[in-house]
């Protein structure tokens, strides 16, 4: 057992590899292709349960912060370390990312009749790219994990996607990848400052952070160094998000990605950006964190109400609810730059929430492309008269998502517009309190946010039949609402108890927030009481 | 005779340094005789060309851990140092997997198999002594051995018009380039009184006439730079890629590309050293740095915006392969400013690691489009590879791994060897080479879009028309599996190859105390 807790981290991101190696050797050995589904349904359920020991098997902390941390030598010559850890940052992303995975399986239990072996190889491929994206802390390793994330949604995308494939697949590998590059010098950038300050050039996240804070290596407010770092570090991760104006890509890449890919791409991997910026950005350059923290403020509130109008006048279930991502994911980077307890940790929470949330919206158009091969709202209407079931879940996963209250968005949304208006991160001029003008414009998010998804829901669902080919529908099967049915748990208990979630999370955020704008900013927790 | 075992006693004529390099040229004797009595057995000669090729990489490692060989012979103009010992294992690995990949090749056009494993190993013989060769005679005497045989192996398609075109292209200019390097090795023994490649570095600081020094490295530049393909001396490359037979340019831009950058290496970096407070040294230091890598910048760019635009694979990988000398240039530009010794080797090795996963993995496409190539290379457009992803899985994803690795993307040969090379030039700290890792960076970027468009041409659009999978002989599959392998062990666990890159025989030894 100890073997197994001492290596889990590396256990996690290996087992989909063997599992991928497996389903390949199923396919080419037996000839058939019907119990690869199951193969990788287990290995992605062993994988998930596996992860809850990060949970409840904890034990102590290293001296850096981290649980189940493991730091091996990889390549001695450029002194970069196969080093993996945990720590509240990414506890619940990893688990996030097992638990999203043996669902999108399942949701693809028929749809996919093309090239079934390759699908599940990729799937298996991709999960254990996220995992080891959230696990490393040798910057390399992690650029490597971020990058290689990128080439089974690639494939994902353009071979098992709609009509315009290609085009989005092509678009989603470039732009990501554009932006990973320069994220690329400035990893090597900061081993060569890291070696002029100390003579030993280093990947390593904790020693670069011990470096730092020791004061051997740092860079001042202002500084060209600096800037040009945390830029190459925030373009990365900013067009990861995506953030306005990078988010081109997302509503192509969602639109013509199968169930599973859109599912994954939202729940998990638009996370690998927010979480880059609060874990890379906050904690190596606090200074130019907190110098163009307005801009990202900036971009974030403009990508919250851009996003909803764009949403709102979608044709497109689909695209309506890639949209909606943009916005969401823009009150993230509104709570992380707020530089509070409360905002950063409403932050890390709405990551969660949205994962849970736009997954199972996700998940939802899926249901109904299958059987009705169109997502056009103008089709649908009134389909809560046949498909009672699907309507009932739909309406409860789209509340969670506007953030109705006793629901996961609530907690989320709220924390961080309450850490946005106690935030100091814009005051800039003494005069105006242009965190209350922020806070009040993300606010609006939240109305556009019903208005767009409430106005879909009542062309789609109520009124009587329009299209006759909607009247023969079934409603959901017991494969369907078994698979829905702990996300829409998850959207319940993580709006009444957001406690332990919080909790785990809240000794990292305290860390990074120290880090990047002193203890006595902002609010915090206990003051809000919110969850008592 | 007992002049020659007198010889063998005698340090300074030390043949045992130079016993992989007699090996190969003996391998290749052999084969010559053996086809002139027994002619067409294809297999027969192969396997006596591997044999030697493997014996004598067997014995180059035996060098390698051997800490008692001596650091040079022959009078100063053999060099056994790490460039020397890396660069020739890259070129060993070349030749051999070219041999296997020329099978296909080989039994469906009928080519002259004896002349053409002769032609092969007495190349790697002057690619070897490119590597080893610590005198500029030496270096152009392996220089053109390879380079003849080269020229050859270009036109050996006899009956193709584009076989042809290649081959008189390639002499034609490539004697040009030669002929510019000869100058400028003349004009460089003119200054310096010497063509030791090692008392040239000592007298760089007071040269009979430091205008000449000048004039002989811009020659040297021109004529190596014609030899690695950098713009703007690259302009045969692609007509001489697309028209020579496939296993041949395989072998063109894995080989003797390489060995003309070991050369290169070798007569810059280690004989054109910047020394303290002499300005002539200064000047020409300066100069080079300077010049390369702007040269850099431009092969990169202008390599991959051609690229994009060509709709023929091979030119695709030709112009592919103009901005992989290019990012090449980086970690060569970066040894050039190293400030010690260890961290000049270490950029050395960056360079002969970055071509080595640059050969494997360019020779493991080139047998995959070799394969899908039929005769006389007919299928080799985009458009011939339209939908064939699941018809043929495993040649396309073997393909789709290496464009991926070519690309740079981690867990790959080419994302190790990129990142190696970045390391030197942003270690120098100076404004111009941080510049030159930057537009490195850039165009990587741009280059994803034509390596990823053969994957999209492969897996993402459909085949209308009838087409059938070539079955995969042994000897390709075999290259196949040492590439795919190759590709994911210097991606993931180089760890080892690039210590023993970076050190000397006599070196290693101390490290590991």
């Amino acid at each position: 057992m100890d073997l197994i807790t001492e290596n889990l981290l590396t256990i996690l991101v290996l087992l989909p590899v063997v599992g991928a190696l497996l389903t390949l050797g199923h396919a080419i050995f037996w000839k058939q292709e019907g119990g690869l589904k199951w193969i990788t349904l287990g290995f992605t359920l062993v994988n998930f349960l596996l992860s809850l020991f990060l949970i409840l098997d904890k034990g102590a902390a290293s001296a850096s912060g981290f649980f189940f941390e493991k730091n091996v030598p990889w390549i001695r010559a450029i002194n970069t370390n196969y080093h993996v850890g945990v720590d509240g940052l990414s506890l619940w992303l990893v688990v996030l990312t097992t638990f999203i995975m043996p669902i999108a399986v399942l949701s693809t239990w028929h749809a996919i009749e093309k090239r079934p072996t390759a699908f599940y190889v990729f799937l298996l491929l991709l999960e254990s790219a996220m995992l080891g994206v959230f696990v490393s802390l040798d910057l390399l390793v992690f650029y490597l994990f971020f990058e290689a994330s990128l080439v089974p949604m690639f494939f994902l995308i353009g071979i098992w996607g709609g009509e315009n494939r290609v085009y989005a697949a092509v678009k989603f590998f470039i732009y990501t990848a554009l932006g990973s590059l320069l994220m690329l010098a400035a990893i090597i950038g900061l081993y060569y400052l890291h070696a002029t300050a100390t003579g030993v050039g280093t990947f390593d996240y904790v020693t670069l952070l011990n470096t730092m804070q020791a004061g051997a290596l740092n860079f001042p407010a202002g500084s060209l160094n600096g800037t040009l770092l945390f830029f190459a570090f925030a373009l990365a991760f900013a067009i990861k998000v995506p953030l306005f104006p990078f988010h081109t890509w997302l509503p192509d890449a969602h639109t013509e990605a199968p169930t599973a890919g859109s599912v994954v791409l939202a729940a998990v991997m638009l996370k690998m950006g927010t979480y880059g910026l609060m874990r890379f950005n906050f904690t190596l350059f606090p200074e130019a964190s907190r110098e163009f923290a307005y801009l990202f403020i900036i971009l974030a509130i403009i990508g919250i109400i851009y996003g909803a109008l764009v949403a709102m006048v979608q044709p497109d279930v689909k695209r309506l609810v890639a949209y909606s991502s943009v916005s969401h994911m823009g009150f993230v980077i509104l709570g992380m730059f707020s530089f509070t307890e409360l905002g950063m940790q409403g932050a890390l929470y709405q990551m969660l929430n949205h994962g849970v949330s736009t997954g199972a919206l996700f998940l939802l158009v899926g249901f109904i492309y299958e059987r009705r091969h169109t997502r056009q709202i103008s089709d649908f209407g009134g389909l809560s008269n046949v498909m009672p079931i699907y309507a009932t879940i739909f309406v409860i996963t789209a509340m969670s998502s506007i953030g109705l209250p006793f629901l996961n968005g609530f907690v989320g949304e709220f924390l961080i517009m309450l850490g946005m208006w106690n935030s100091t991160a814009l005051s800039i001029t003494s005069q105006v309190n242009w965190n209350y003008i922020a806070t009040m414009f993300a606010g609006t998010g939240v109305i556009f946010a019903a208005v767009y998804l409430l106005w879909m829901i009542q062309r789609v669902f109520f009124g009587k039949i329009t299209n006759q080919k909607n009247r023969g529908l079934r409603d959901l099967n017991w494969r369907e609402i078994g698979l829905i049915a702990p996300l829409l748990f998850l959207m319940v208990y993580m709006g009444v108890y957001p406690r332990p979630f919080l909790e785990a999370s809240k000794a990292s955020v305290l860390a990074v927030q120290e880090r990047v704008a002193g203890r006595q900013a902002g609010g915090t927790i206990e003051q809000a009481n919110i969850h008592k | 005779m007992g002049i020659f075992l007198f010889q063998l006693s005698n340090p300074n004529t030390n043949v045992s340094i130079i016993l992989p390099e007699v090996i190969v040229a003996v391998a290749g004797i052999v084969v010559m005789l053996y086809d002139t009595f027994f002619p067409k057995q294809r297999t027969v000669t192969g396997i006596i060309s591997i044999v030697g090729l493997v014996l004598s990489a067997v014995v180059l490692l035996m060098m390698w851990s051997d800490g008692a060989s001596a650091a040079s012979a022959w009078g100063g103009m053999i060099a056994n140092d790490n460039l020397r010992l890396s660069f020739s294992l890259v070129f060993l690995l070349v030749t051999a997997m070219t041999i296997l990949i020329s099978t296909v090749w080989i039994e469906r056009e009928d080519v002259p198999i004896g002349e053409y494993h002769s032609l092969l190993l007495f190349a790697t013989v002057g690619m070897m002594f490119m590597a080893s060769g610590n005198d500029l005679v030496i270096l152009f005497l392996g220089l053109e051995t390879s380079s003849l045989a080269t020229y050859v192996m270009a036109g050996l398609r006899r009956t193709d018009l584009r076989s042809n075109e290649s081959a008189m292209k390639y002499f034609i200019l490539g004697s040009f380039a030669s002929a510019f390097l000869l100058y400028g090795m003349a004009l460089i023994y003119g200054a310096t009184g010497t063509t030791n490649v090692s008392e040239i570095a000592a007298r760089v600081a007071d040269p009979n006439f430091p205008a000449l020094l000048l004039v002989g490295g811009a020659m040297l530049i021109i004529g190596f730079g014609f030899k690695v393909a950098t713009v703007p001396f690259h302009v045969w490359t692609p007509d001489v890629y697309e028209g020579a037979p496939t296993p041949v340019t395989a072998f063109m831009a894995s080989g003797p590309k390489t060995a003309a950058f070991a050369s290169f290496v070798r007569v810059f970096v280690l004989g054109f050293p910047l020394v303290a407070g002499a300005s002539a040294s200064g000047y020409l230091h300066e100069s080079w740095i300077n010049a390369l890598t702007i040269m850099a910048m431009l092969t990169m760019t202008v390599g991959n915006i051609a690229a994009i635009v060509q709709n023929n694979v091979k030119r695709m990988l030709a112009y592919s392969s103009i901005a992989h000398a290019g990012y090449a240039l980086v970690g060569f530009v970066g040894a050039g400013m190293a400030t010690t010794v260890e961290k000049r080797d270490a950029a050395i090795a960056s360079v002969a690691f970055y071509m080595l996963t640059y050969a494997i993995t360019n020779l493991g496409a080139f047998a995959v489009i070799n394969l899908l190539a039929q005769k006389n290379d007919r299928r080799t457009e985009f458009e011939d590879y339209n939908g064939i992803g699941f018809k043929t899985p495993v040649l396309a994803f073997s393909l789709s791994l290496f464009m991926l690795s070519l690309l740079g993307l981690p867990l790959t040969a080419g994302f190790m060897g990129k990142v190696l090379v970045f390391r030197p030039a942003l270690e120098a700290g100076n404004t111009m080479l941080t510049l030159l890792v930057i537009v490195a960076l850039v165009n990587t970027a741009i280059s994803a879009y034509y390596y990823l468009r053969l994957i999209v041409v492969m897996f993402f659009r459909e085949r209308t028309d009838e087409w059938i999978a070539p079955r995969i002989p042994a000897a390709l599959a075999v290259v196949l599996v040492i590439t795919v392998l190759g590709v994911f062990y210097f991606g993931i666990l180089s760890d080892n190859v690039i210590e023993k890159f970076s050190h000397s025989p006599g070196a290693t030894i101390r490290a590991e105390r």
